[in-house]
């Protein structure tokens, strides 16, 4: 295999073995090691001119430590092998100073991925990496910057950051119980800020980014465009009376609202008592057009790995099928806790599949369709701030966007609130999408929901 | 605390030669300033959950970061390694923002000569994380829950933790100056799950100091373990308020998390140097009443916010950014003082040595005015009292801000009524300032574990007396 820049090296992944055998000579009974390795360059733009440009490399191993019935975490980003010596020996004394838990462990190597050899299987390296220089990486920033050629008309443009990176991910985990896994991925990201001014002097900002495991897909052309249109779009709020109304989300921000989920099908949550979703298993706790799947094997998309920070090999499955509870999210040593079969730690890549409500006709169903299909409401297209009670669910953010009648957004609005329950909330899901952010880990399309309460 | 020079020298193993070497390498390609940051961290941390300690780590965290100026343009990279082929890579590299760049300037650059002071230390240790044992700390997390679950019998769950951190700080920079320091920073936070039987609650309280491990007092225990059951049967009673715009009295101390949101980051001068900011042109001007003065403070001895010096050798100070309700000063980082012409206000920070320091705020509060705070509540016909809070949010060009509230109550013809919690509040930076119409005599500054989240997590504080707000948007039903 050719040599991926800063990638783990033969000579790296044989220390990492080695942490092994040094740990257990310190006494560890047992012993898990991930090795990490990345580096990014990056290239900001300020005005249309080149205002940072920073390299970064990191490296470090991270050692899970099973001592005598007992366990800890220690990581260090040094590796020089006579310190890592002097390092367990220390991380495994302090182990020995914690009190016992019965529940922690490796997992059962049957669970543990086998098919992660190389880190390429998932296809998320491109190998055009290699060939990027720092002046391309500098040419392909100017040549996406709008700021010098932009003509304002009916606002003045106050700035332009744009930022694009580069970057690779390395990650081998070895243990114990002989689980040797490996992931690579490479990532290309632009990003742009933009900055304007009403003829009264107010200002408004929009962001727009984009992002692909693969060089040459990455689409550069329309981020600064669809930055300064979304800061325009939002000048000249009128205010809304709030109340409860429809709420349709933007697939931009949508996934700011299965979070909560996430965290609340979380086995740790669940034990803790510090989640609405207790005792839902196998329940019907959402509409029927609500599935939430796990798809962490598909080939060349982002967010998909073969392994999860214990090695498990991941699957794909519904979480949420159909409004029904399939599964919580149960690693090893809350199976333990709870004495429940493992599941898997999390969702590593979570996707909301379409809802389409009946009358709807066939063919692309994305924002465009659902607020027509809603007629009226608010469009929301970014949260600000905002939090939510993970132990009952209830929630408020706050929110900007547009108001929307017969399908179309009229105009903007902001200082708004929105507030609720989330359980309740996708309860009253109407309708979900089929355009999931392209470049995104979570993949959530645009949403509506029902009966959302506005206060302005 | 703050150590010989030798000391931090040999930890990195370099010296005055060798630093001036990596300098001169970094200005190698026409840039006008150049610094080193050399950090060795050491985090420690204990975990109490189901009733025992059974969880805890250490992570070391190693390295130097090499920047270069030129004009207000900023080159960067780091190296976990202090090898100097290493160094001088990430010397190469941050060098290179110079290449072909326009002439710059005239950009000057105030000096601040001489070495840090170990007498005028502001966070000096008594005993040290770093040699306490681990086993030392677990019968305080034991203790911890104990206290808490004797003082309400509906403790379902709780979760304690322990974390320290302990970094060596040494800088060197293109005009000499040699500085460096060293941190503590000692935190202990509760999160308590409670039920009544049909209801579930969460809490979460914490303090945090720029201390040693003698912070972990009984006294410290038993405050802790007070708040967290304070105001309990409010909590299960809490409902939300009718939503829309409304008066909100802010309550002293965490509630300064108004200022940090709604002004700070507005202030802070990198935001204004690009015309981002809603302050941009306001220097000099009236932005609030007259009774209100606003700090930004690195002095405050113990404070998690404290600093003997900022994260780019400017020694730390206490900076008044609106004096008498005039706006005074931003809160500068290098470049922005040579782009403002003005001194470094020492507010130049940094997470860790993987990041460029940008202007970010230390302890931010108000001082205490002179109003009663049970008359600015008496003032209210209807509207709510706050006093936890989440967390918060700005949209700097905007002004917008938010911060989430965990608990407060209704103000109904002067008096505290109904119990309320969960909601988000949101409001614009300059019409609130504008719109604080009373200042409370009581002002103080929050121990909690405050972290802001600025491209970079920092530990900061913050604090404000009791305040009236004429008019913010709060959420509810």
């Amino acid at each position: 295999m050719e040599q991926i820049p800063w990638s783990i090296t033969e000579q790296e992944r044989a220390l990492a073995a080695r942490c092994i055998g040094l740990a257990r000579e310190a006494g560890a009974s047992a012993v898990r090691v991930a090795l990490n390795k990345s580096i990014m360059n990056l290239v900001l733009l300020r005005d249309g001119a080149p205002d940072k440009v920073s390299r970064s490399g990191d490296r470090s191993l991270t050692f899970n430590l099973f001592v005598d019935g007992r366990y800890g975490t220690f990581s260090v980003n040094r590796l020089e092998e006579g310190l890592l010596r002097d390092f367990l020996r220390d991380a495994v004394e302090t182990v020995r100073m914690l009190a016992p838990d019965p529940f922690r462990r490796l997992p059962d190597a049957a669970r543990t991925a086998k098919d992660a050899r190389t880190g390429l299987e998932l296809g998320l390296y491109d190998p055009a990496y290699a060939a990027v220089t720092p002046a391309s990486r500098m040419e392909r920033a100017l040549g996406a910057s709008i700021f010098q050629k932009s003509r304002p008309e009916g606002y003045s443009l106050i700035s332009e950051e744009l930022e694009y990176s580069d970057s690779v991910y390395d990650s081998y985990l070895v243990d114990s119980e002989g689980l040797e896994a490996r992931h690579i991925e490479s990532s290309f990201e632009m990003g742009c800020e933009m900055t304007v001014a009403d003829p009264e002097g107010n200002k408004y900002s929009g962001y727009w980014w984009d992002a692909s495991p693969r060089r040459d897909d990455l689409r550069t052309g329309r981020i600064s465009p669809e930055a300064l249109r979304r800061a325009c779009a939002q000048m000249h709020p009128l205010p809304h009376p709030g109340g409860a109304c429809t709420m349709v989300v933007e697939n931009e921000t949508s996934s700011r609202l299965l979070s909560p989920l996430l965290g609340a099908l979380s086995a740790f949550s669940i034990q803790q008592g510090n989640s609405f979703l207790v005792d839902t298993l196998g329940k019907q706790v959402f509409p029927e057009g609500f599935t939430l799947a796990d798809r962490p094997r598909t080939p060349g998309e982002s967010g998909s790995k073969y392994f999860d920070s214990e090695g498990v090999a991941t699957r794909e499955a519904a979480i949420i099928d159909r409004g029904i509870v399939r599964e919580y999210f149960v690693n090893t040593y809350m199976a333990g806790k709870l004495g429940m079969a493992p599941t898997r730690e999390d969702a590593m890549r979570p996707c909301v599949l379409p809802f389409r409500p009946q009358g709807c006709s066939k063919g692309p169903f994305g924002l465009k369709e659902i607020l027509a299909w809603c007629r009226e409401g608010i469009l929301v297209t970014g949260f600000n701030g905002g939090n939510h009670n993970s132990a009952t669910g209830d929630f408020s953010y706050g929110v900007e966007g547009f108001a929307f009648h017969d399908g179309v957004p009229v105009h903007p609005v902001r200082e708004m609130v929105v507030t609720g329950n989330i359980r309740t909330l996708w309860n009253h899901l109407l309708a979900a999408g089929d355009d999931p952010r392209r470049g995104a880990a979570k993949q959530v399309p645009t949403l509506a929901f029902g009966q959302v309460e506005f206060s302005a | 605390m703050i150590l010989s020079q030798d000391t931090y020298l040999r930890l990195f193993g370099v010296d005055t030669p060798a630093l001036e070497r990596l300098v001169t390498t970094a200005l190698q390609d026409g840039g006008d300033y150049a610094d080193l940051f050399f950090e060795d961290t050491l985090y420690r941390d204990l975990l109490l959950r189901d009733g025992v300690v059974a969880s805890g780590g250490s992570h070391i965290d190693y390295g130097v970061g090499i920047r270069c100026l030129k004009g207000e343009k900023t080159g960067y990279a780091y190296t976990e390694s202090t090898r100097m082929e290493d160094m001088l890579g990430a010397a190469r590299a941050a060098a290179t923002i110079a290449r072909g760049a326009a002439p710059t300037g005239p950009y000057p650059t105030f000096p601040f000569p001489g070495r840090p002071n170990p007498a005028a230390d502001r966070y000096p240790v008594v005993k040290d994380w770093r040699d306490t044992p681990a086993a030392e700390f677990l019968p305080l997390l034991e203790r911890l829950e104990a206290l808490i679950r004797e003082r309400d019998s509906r403790v379902a769950k709780v979760i304690a933790m322990l974390s320290a951190q302990h970094s060596n700080i040494l800088m060197y920079n293109s005009l000499g100056e040699l500085k460096y320091d060293s941190r503590p920073c000692g935190t202990l936070a509760v999160s308590v799950i409670f039920s009544d039987g049909k209801a579930q609650q969460n809490k979460h309280v914490s303090r945090s100091f720029r201390c040693g491990a003698e912070m972990l007092t009984e006294a410290l225990l038993k405050d802790l373990a007070d708040e967290a059951v304070r105001g309990l049967d409010d909590r299960f009673a809490s409902r939300r308020p009718k939503g829309g715009k409304m008066p909100v009295v802010m309550g002293a101390g965490a509630s300064g998390i108004l200022l940090h949101e709604a002004m700070g980051h507005a202030f802070e001068a990198d935001f204004n140097r690009k015309g981002q900011s809603i302050f941009s042109d306001r220097m000099g001007q009236r932005v609030c009443a007259e009774n209100i003065t606003v700090v930004d403070d690195g002095t405050l001895r113990g404070n998690r916010g404290a600093l003997n010096l900022d994260d780019e050798g400017v020694p730390g100070q206490r900076t008044v950014m609106v004096d008498h309700g005039i706006l005074t000063s931003y809160l500068h980082d290098r470049i922005s003082a040579r782009y403002y012409g003005v001194r470094p206000t020492g507010n130049g920070r940094r997470e860790s040595f993987r990041y460029n320091p940008i202007p970010r705020m230390r302890a931010t509060y108000m001082e205490s005015g002179s109003d009663q705070p049970f008359d600015i509540i008496a003032s209210v016909r209807k509207g709510i009292y706050v006093d936890e809070f989440a967390n918060g949010q700005v949209k700097i060009g905007e002004g917008d801000f938010t911060f989430y509230v965990k608990s407060g109550y209704l103000i109904e013809n002067g008096r505290l009524t109904a119990p309320i919690g969960d909601i988000n509040i949101i409001g614009n930076g300059p019409a609130a300032l504008a719109d604080i119409v009373a200042v409370g005599n009581d002002g103080k500054v929050d121990p909690g574990a405050w972290t802001c989240g600025k491209e970079q997590s920092v530990p900061v504080s913050c604090g404000i007396p009791t305040v009236l707000v004429r008019s913010l948007t709060v959420g509810g039903d």
